[in-house]
C-alpha cells in the first residue's frame, strides 16, 4: 500500500503545479469552530472543486474566523502537519485526503512482538489527533518505576516500536522522549524485570509514569538481556548492571549467592584466588574499589576470611559497577565503584523467603507498613557450618575445637511522604567469629545506619540527602594463658551528602557535595587476665575529613554524539590531636634516626591535601547499532588498606593519608567500541585501557604492620601503571544464552626510593601480587524447559606472581633460604568449571507459594588450583616447593529457597 | 613485634587445609643459584677465639647437603680503636681470631674480607651492648595430641620461659638463644646382620665400638666384652628451631616476664636421663635485630595461608668494589647465660623407655656426640 501511495505521489507531483488551483484560493470568513468539512463543502461549490476523504477523519476539525483570507494549501498544511493524515492534489481542482498507514503498520508490528513476548500491555492516549493547535513535536516525559516498591529504576531501557532507536532513563530514573505525534509502541525493559509495552497515542507533551514488575518465573518465560542492559544505548563506558537474578541461577561455592565473585567474572576483574575477598580492577588492588551499601561505604565484604561475601542477595535491588569513566559523584578509590542498592519493601503485600544451603539459612521479610504508604524489609543470614569444621579428621586435635560464627542482616524501611518526596532510612550489619582450637578467636564486624531524603522540586529538579555512619572493626583474642591478650582496630565513618540532579532541555547537570569524617583506631592491645604478661598497647587515635564538591553535565550533542564531562575537587585534612615524627634527613626513615617530634592540637590539621579530578565519558554512535566511547577519569584515594599478604585478610589496617602518606592519584584512561546486532541478540565489545597510580604503597621486606606507631618506617611510595584489553562476546536470546570474556593486562609497580633500603627490585618494574596477564571467563545458560536450567561457568587465569627461594644457606645450624627479587615467580595457572542444575517452582500464578532448588558442582573437575606455592624444610634440609590449594577438590552443593506470599 | 598474629595465622591455615584445601610437593622450575657468598661472624665479650664462617649459598635445588666453605680469603677484625687482627683458616671457609682483640662493652667492631683476587666485603661497624639481666630460667608442662592414622598421638612438650630486665634507653633489642642437651643410649652390641643365603637364624654383629666381639661360633654367635662401650652412651643436643628476639608486645619497662624460647619434647629419648636447657641472653644492634627477626618471620611464617613474602635477607656486610652478591651478619653482642635442667620427676607420668637402637649413639641421634657438656654433672 505505501509502494502505490508513493507512485501517487510521483504522478501528482508531475501535474499538479498549475497556478489558479484549488489550492490557492482563500478560506471564506466563516463562524466561529465551523467545522472543516462545511468549510470544504462551501469551495467545492464555489470553485467547483471535489474533495475526497472520510467523514470520521475530518469530522473534529475546525475553522475560526480568524482563518479567512488564508490560502487553502497553507491552512490544511498547517492543519495536518502534525497529524498522520495529508492531502495530494490529483488534479487543479480535486484534492484527496490520504491517511499514513506507516505509524499503524509499525505499531502492528511492535504490538504482535509484544504479545509474543508476553509483556504487560497498555494503551495511554495523550491529546487529540483532531486537535488545533497540535505541535510539529511532541515530548514525553515521566519516570519508571518499580511497581511492587516505588523505586525509581535507573537504567532503564525504553526501546521505540520494534526497532534500534532506544533511550534509557537517568539515575533518577527519569526519562524523556521526543516524538513525532502519532502512534508509537514504547518498549521498557530491565534486568529482571517484565518487558512493559505501551501503546502510545500522542498529539501533545505528555507526563507519565512507567510501573515495571520483577520478573516472576511463574509467568511466561521472558528474555532477560545479558549482563550489561543494553550496551550501545548505554552512555557511559566502564558500566556494569548486574542482575541478581541471573547470580542466583549461577553455580556457586557451597550454594551461596556470591556477587563478588559474580564480579570477579566480569572482564578487567580477577582475584588471587578462592580465599581472596577482595577483587583486582584493572591493576588496582584490592582496597582501591569503593563498595557503598546504599552510599556508604563497606570496609570488609567477607565472610570466612573471604569464602563468602557479606551480602545477602535476598536484600539487594540493584547493582552497579564501574570500572572506568567513573561519574564525578564518586570518589575516594582509586580504580573501581561497586554501588550496592538495597532492596525496598513491598508497598502493597507481605511475602517471606526462606532459603536453606549446606552452610547458611538465610530469611528475608517484605511488605507494607501503611499499605502504597510506608514498607519495611528484613533480611538475616546466619550460618551452621560448625559441624563441617568439627566433622573433618585432621592432624591436629585441637582444630575440633574450632568453630566458625557469621551472620548478616539488613533492615530498610521506605516512606512514600508525598507524590515527590521519599524517605528511606537502612540498617546494614555483617559479623564474624572464627574461633581456632579454643584460644584464638578472630572477630570482625560491619555497622552502618543511613537516612535518605529524596524530593522532586519542581519538575526537572531532583535533591538527594544522604546522612549515615558506617563502622568497621575487628579483634583478635588470644586466650593462651600466658599471652591472654585482645588486639582491636576499629574505623568509624560520619557522612553527610548532598546530590542533585537538574534537567535542562539537552542538558542533565548533577553536582552536590560530600563530607566524610573517619575516626581511626589504628591499634590497640590489652593483657585479658591477671596473669597475662601481655603489654598494654594503644596507638593513638587518628582523625581525617574528606571533603569533595563535583559537578558534571550530561549533553546531548547531537543524536550520535552525548558527552559527559565532570569536575571533582576533593579536599582531605589530617587532623590532630597527633604526633609527627621527624626524621634525619638523607637517611632511610627508622626509628633509630628520629630526630624531633611535632605536635598537633585537637582539630589541628596536620597536613592537608587538594585534589583537582577531571571525568570525561564520551559516547559516539557509529551506527544504530554500533557505537565508540571514550573515558577518562582521575581519582584519589585517602585511605591505604596495609597488608603484606596477597589477599584481603580481617587484619589488614586501614591506614589513611598524613604527614608522611600521600594521596594515591589514579589516571585512566578507556576506549571502546561496541557492537550489537539486531534486536541486540548478541552484543560484543572491545575496550582498551591505560592507568597510572602514584603514591601506592608497598612494604619493605619483613615488615612489622600490626601495632606499629612508625608505619612511615616500613612503608614505601611510588608508582603503578597497568594496560590491557578486554574483549567480550554475549549471546542473550534463544534457550542458550551467556557471555565470554578475555582480557590480556599486565600491572607493574617501581619503588626507587633515594637509598636501597627505600627501594624494591632496586628500583626496577616488578610485577604486582595480581599481575595475571590472560583471564577468561564463559558463562552460560540452557533453558532445558521454562522451570529446569542448566547453568555453568568456565574461568581460566594465569598463575599470579611469588617470591621464591633461590638459594639457601646454614646460620647457626638451622637452613635459610635466600629470597628472589619481589614477584620475579609464578605460581601454576588457575583454571575451574563449576555447572548447576536448577529446578524452579510450580509456574501456577496463584500459589501461596514456590519453591526452587539448585543443585551446583564446584570445581566439577576436582582441579588443585594453587593458591600460593610455598617452601618448607623438611628434616632441616633445603626448602622444597609446595603448593597449598583451597579447594581441592570437586565439591557438590544443594540449596533450597521458598517463597511465600 | 605480633607474635598473636603469626600463631593464629598458622592456624587458620591449618583449618584451611582441613576445610577443603590440600598441600602437596609440586616441581617448580627454580633458576639455578647465583654466585652467591654468605659471611657469618660474631663477637662477644666473652673470652676470645671468635669466629667467622664464610660459604657459598646453595642451589636450592641441590642435593647436597655437605658444607661449601671459601678457604684462601683474607679475614680482618677492626675494633674502634683501630686495633686489628688477622683471622687465621681453621677449616675450609672457617676463620679464627688470634686473641688480639677482646670484646668489651661500648667498643665497636667490623670485619673486612679480601679475596686472592682483590674483591673487598666490609660490615658496617656493630657496638657492643651490655645484656642486661637473665632472670630466671623456668618451664611448664603442655600437654598434646596429635591425630594420626592409628590415633591420637602423644606430642607434650615443655615450653621453656626465661624473665629478664634489660634497659630500654641503651638496649632495646635482645635475643634469646636456647639449646638443650639429653643423654641418650644405644646397643650396638646387639647389633645383628643376616646372612642372605642362610637368612636363619641371624647373625650377632656388634659395632666394634661396642667393646663386645663374637667368641663362639654358635647358631647366632655369643657375645664377649672386651672393652668399654665408646658409642653407647651420647649426648644430643637441640637447637632452636628459628631465633628468637623480643616482641615489644611483651615487655613493660624492660622487665621480660615468661617469654617463651624454646620447647623440649618429652619422649623416651630426652627423659631416659635429664634435660639441660641453656639460654644465652644476647644484646643486639638494629641491624642484628633485623636480620634475625626476618630469619624467625622466615621459620615461622613460611606455610601461612597469608604468608607475606619474607624477602632478601640484607645484613650488614657490603661488597666495596665488586657486584659480587653477599649475605651476611658480623655482630657484637654481650652475653650472659644460665643453664636448668628438667628430670623424670617433672614428667607427670611415667617416661617411656628408650628405644633400643643397635647402631652408635652418634649415628640414631641428631647432633650426638660421646663428650657430655661442661654442665651435665654440675
Amino acid at each position: 500500500m505505501s509502494r502505490s501511495l508513493a507512485v501517487l505521489y510521483l504522478f501528482l507531483g508531475t501535474v499538479s503545479l498549475s497556478a489558479q488551483s484549488i489550492i490557492n484560493k482563500t478560506i471564506p470568513k466563516v463562524a466561529e469552530n465551523t467545522p472543516l468539512v462545511e468549510v470544504l463543502d462551501s469551495l467545492s461549490n464555489e470553485h467547483n472543486a471535489r474533495f475526497f476523504y472520510l467523514k470520521e477523519w475530518l469530522a473534529t476539525y475546525k475553522v475560526a474566523p480568524n482563518d479567512a483570507g488564508v490560502e487553502l494549501g497553507t491552512f490544511l498544511a498547517n492543519l495536518l502537519s502534525n497529524t498522520d493524515l495529508y492531502f495530494l492534489q490529483m488534479s487543479e481542482n480535486t484534492l484527496v485526503f490520504v491517511k499514513d498507514p506507516n505509524q499503524q503498520l509499525e505499531r502492528i508490528k511492535a504490538l504482535r512482538k509484544a504479545q509474543k513476548e508476553g509483556s504487560n500491555l497498555q494503551e495511554i492516549i495523550f491529546g487529540d489527533p483532531y486537535a488545533t493547535g497540535n505541535q510539529n513535536q511532541v515530548t514525553l516525559s515521566g519516570k519508571v518505576l518499580d511497581d511492587k516498591t516505588g523505586d525509581v529504576m535507573p537504567f532503564a531501557v525504553i526501546q521505540i516500536n520494534d526497532s534500534d532507536k532506544a533511550i534509557t532513563t537517568d539515575d533518577e530514573g527519569h526519562f524523556e522522549l521526543t516524538l513525532d505525534p502519532g502512534v508509537v509502541v514504547l518498549n521498557v525493559s530491565f534486568v529482571d524485570f517484565e518487558k512493559s509495552t505501551i501503546d502510545l497515542s500522542i498529539y501533545q507533551d505528555g507526563e507519565m509514569d512507567i510501573y515495571m514488575t520483577k520478573r516472576s518465573l511463574m509467568l511466561d518465560e521472558i528474555v532477560v538481556r545479558g549482563d550489561a542492559t543494553n550496551e550501545v544505548a548505554n552512555t557511559r563506558i566502564g558500566k556494569q548492571v548486574l542482575s541478581v537474578e541471573k547470580m542466583k541461577n549461577a553455580p556457586a561455592f557451597f550454594g551461596e549467592v556470591d556477587l563478588v565473585k559474580q564480579i570477579q567474572l566480569l572482564p578487567g576483574v580477577s582475584t588471587v584466588g578462592e580465599a581472596a575477598s577482595g577483587f583486582n580492577v584493572r591493576g588496582g588492588s584490592v582496597d582501591q574499589n569503593l563498595i557503598l551499601y546504599d552510599g556508604l561505604p563497606i570496609y570488609n565484604s567477607a565472610h570466612v576470611f573471604g569464602f563468602l561475601n557479606a551480602f545477602n542477595s535476598e536484600a539487594i535491588r540493584n547493582v552497579s559497577f564501574y570500572n572506568g569513566g567513573i561519574p564525578a559523584q564518586y570518589g575516594g578509590r582509586a580504580s573501581s565503584v561497586l554501588d550496592i542498592q538495597a532492596k525496598e519493601g513491598n508497598l502493597e503485600k507481605w511475602t517471606a523467603t526462606a532459603g536453606i544451603g549446606l552452610i547458611t539459612g538465610n530469611l528475608a521479610v517484605e511488605g507494607p507498613i501503611i499499605k502504597n504508604k510506608s514498607s519495611i524489609s528484613a533480611t538475616l543470614r546466619s550460618t551452621y557450618s560448625d559441624w563441617l569444621v568439627r566433622s573433618f579428621r585432621t592432624n591436629y586435635a585441637d582444630l575440633r575445637n574450632s568453630s566458625v560464627d557469621f551472620y548478616d542482616g539488613t533492615i530498610k524501611y521506605s516512606h512514600v511522604i508525598d507524590e515527590d518526596t521519599r524517605l528511606s532510612v537502612t540498617g546494614y550489619t555483617s559479623n564474624d567469629a572464627f574461633n581456632l582450637g579454643g584460644d584464638t578467636t578472630f572477630l570482625w564486624s560491619n555497622y552502618l545506619g543511613s537516612v535518605n531524603l529524596s524530593h522532586l522540586i519542581g519538575e526537572n529538579f531532583d535533591v538527594s540527602l544522604t546522612s549515615g555512619f558506617s563502622s568497621y572493626n575487628y579483634k583478635v583474642m588470644n586466650e593462651d594463658p600466658v599471652t591472654a591478650s585482645t588486639l582491636g582496630y576499629q574505623l568509624d565513618n560520619g557522612i553527610i551528602k548532598a546530590d542533585f540532579t537538574y534537567r535542562l532541555s539537552d542538558h542533565l547537570l548533577s553536582f552536590g557535595t560530600q563530607m566524610l569524617y573517619y575516626g581511626f583506631s589504628p591499634g590497640k592491645l590489652y593483657p585479658n587476665s591477671d596473669v597475662s604478661n601481655a603489654n598494654s598497647i594503644n596507638i593513638p587515635k587518628q582523625n581525617s575529613l574528606e571533603y569533595a564538591l563535583y559537578f558534571s553535565d550530561q549533553y546531548q550533542f547531537s543524536p550520535k554524539l552525548s558527552v559527559e564531562a565532570g569536575l571533582r575537587l576533593p579536599v582531605f585534612l589530617s587532623l590532630g590531636p597527633q604526633q609527627v615524627y621527624g626524621y634525619q634527613a638523607g637517611q632511610p626513615r627508622d626509628i633509630n634516626v628520629i630526630t624531633d617530634t611535632l605536635s598537633f592540637s585537637s582539630l589541628q590539621t596536620a597536613k592537608a591535601y587538594i585534589g583537582l579530578e577531571p571525568r570525561l565519558s564520551i559516547k559516539w554512535m557509529l551506527s544504530d547499532l554500533a557505537s565508540f566511547k571514550l573515558g577518562y577519569n582521575r581519582m584519589h584515594q585517602y585511605l591505604h588498606l596495609i597488608s603484606n599478604t596477597a589477599a584481603v585478610n580481617p587484619v589488614d589496617i586501614w591506614q589513611p593519608s598524613d604527614f608522611f602518606f600521600e594521596p594515591q592519584r589514579a589516571d585512566q584512561i578507556s576506549i571502546g567500541y561496541f557492537k550489537d546486532t539486531k534486536a541486540k541478540a548478541y552484543n560484543m565489545s572491545l575496550e582498551v585501557y591505560y592507568k597510572y597510580i602514584e603514591n601506592i604503597l608497598d612494604f619493605k621486606d619483613g615488615a612489622q604492620l600490626i601495632l606499629n606507631p612508625n608505619l612511615e618506617t616500613e612503608l614505601l611510595q611510588g608508582s603503578a601503571y597497568s594496560y590491557g584489553v578486554e574483549t567480550a562476546f554475549s549471546k542473550n536470546n534463544g534457550k542458550l544464552t551467556g557471555s565470554l570474556n578475555y582480557t590480556y593486562s599486565r600491572v607493574f609497580r617501581v619503588i626507587d626510593g633515594p637509598s636501597d633500603a627505600e627501594r624494591i627490585n632496586d628500583g626496577n618494574p616488578y610485577p604486582a601480587n595480581f599481575d595475571q596477564p590472560h583471564v577468561l571467563n564463559l558463562n552460560w545458560k540452557l533453558e532445558l524447559s521454562r522451570r529446569h536450567y542448566f547453568t555453568g561457568i568456565f574461568t581460566y587465569q594465569t598463575g599470579r606472581p611469588v617470591t621464591i627461594p633461590l638459594s639457601a644457606f646454614n646460620v647457626e645450624n638451622t637452613t635459610v633460604a635466600f629470597f628472589s627479587s619481589r614477584n620475579q615467580f609464578r605460581i601454576p595457572d588457575y583454571h575451574r568449571l563449576d555447572l548447576a542444575f536448577v529446578i524452579d517452582g510450580n509456574h501456577k500464578k496463584n500459589k501461596f507459594g514456590e519453591g526452587s532448588w539448585t543443585f551446583s558442582v564446584y570445581n566439577v573437575y576436582s582441579r588443585r588450583n594453587p593458591f600460593t606455592v610455598f617452601f618448607q624444610s623438611q628434616d632441616g634440609g633445603l626448602p622444597r616447593p609446595f603448593q597449598l590449594s583451597i579447594i581441592g577438590t570437586i565439591l557438590p552443593s544443594v540449596s533450597y529457597n521458598i517463597r511465600l506470599r | 613485634m605480633m607474635e598473636v598474629k603469626t600463631g593464629a595465622y598458622v592456624r587458620f591455615f591449618l583449618l584451611a587445609i582441613i576445610l577443603l584445601a590440600c598441600i602437596e610437593p609440586i616441581e617448580f622450575d627454580i633458576p639455578a643459584a647465583p654466585n652467591q657468598i654468605v659471611i657469618q661472624g660474631h663477637i662477644t665479650d666473652q673470652a676470645p677465639p671468635y669466629y667467622v664462617e664464610i660459604s657459598q649459598a646453595k642451589s636450592i635445588n641441590s642435593e647436597d647437603t655437605t658444607s661449601s666453605g671459601i678457604s684462601g680469603l683474607t679475614v680482618t677484625l677492626y675494633d674502634d680503636l683501630g686495633q686489628e687482627d688477622l683471622l687465621a683458616e681453621i677449616s675450609p671457609g672457617v676463620y679464627e681470631t688470634s686473641g688480639g682483640i677482646r670484646g668489651d662493652v661500648g667498643r665497636a667492631y667490623h670485619i673486612v674480607v679480601e679475596s686472592s683476587t682483590g674483591e673487598r666485603f666490609e660490615s658496617i661497624p656493630d657496638t657492643l651492648i651490655p645484656a642486661g639481666k637473665l632472670e630466671r630460667i623456668h618451664f611448664a608442662y603442655d600437654r598434646r595430641r596429635i591425630d594420626a592414622e592409628t590415633g591420637e598421638l602423644n606430642a607434650d612438650v615443655f615450653n621453656v620461659y626465661v624473665d629478664a630486665k634489660t634497659d630500654p634507653s641503651i638496649n632495646p633489642y635482645v635475643r634469646w638463644r636456647f639449646s638443650g642437651t639429653y643423654k641418650v643410649l644405644t646397643f650396638p652390641e646387639s647389633r645383628i646382620t643376616v646372612d642372605p643365603s642362610y637368612p636363619e637364624p641371624p647373625l650377632r654383629d656388634p659395632l666394634p665400638c661396642s667393646g663386645y666381639i663374637v667368641v663362639e661360633f654358635i647358631p647366632g654367635g655369643k657375645l664377649e666384652q672386651i672393652a668399654d662401650c665408646t658409642c653407647c652412651e651420647c649426648w644430643a643436643e637441640q637447637y632452636e628451631l628459628a631465633p628468637q628476639v623480643n616482641d615489644d608486645q611483651f615487655v613493660a619497662n624492660g622487665q621480660f616476664k615468661k617469654v617463651k624460647v624454646g620447647e623440649v619434647p618429652i619422649t623416651g629419648a630426652t627423659f631416659y636421663d635429664k634435660y639441660l636447657v641453656q639460654v644465652e641472653q644476647l644484646s643486639m644492634s638494629r641491624y642484628a635485630y633485623d636480620y634475625f627477626r626476618l630469619l624467625k618471620s622466615q621459620k615461622n611464617n613460611s606455610s601461612s595461608l597469608f604468608q607475606p613474602p619474607t624477602g632478601e635477607l640484607k645484613g650488614n656486610i657490603i661488597g666495596q668494589n665488586t657486584d659480587q652478591r653477599v649475605t651476611g651478619l658480623f655482630w657484637a653482642s654481650s652475653t650472659v647465660s644460665d643453664f636448668i635442667f628438667i628430670t623424670q620427676e617433672d614428667v607427670p607420668y611415667p617416661v617411656t623407655p628408650i628405644n633400643a637402637a643397635t647402631e652408635a649413639c652418634y649415628d640414631v641421634y641428631p647432633n650426638a656426640t660421646t663428650e657430655p657438656p661442661k654442665e651435665w654433672y654440675d
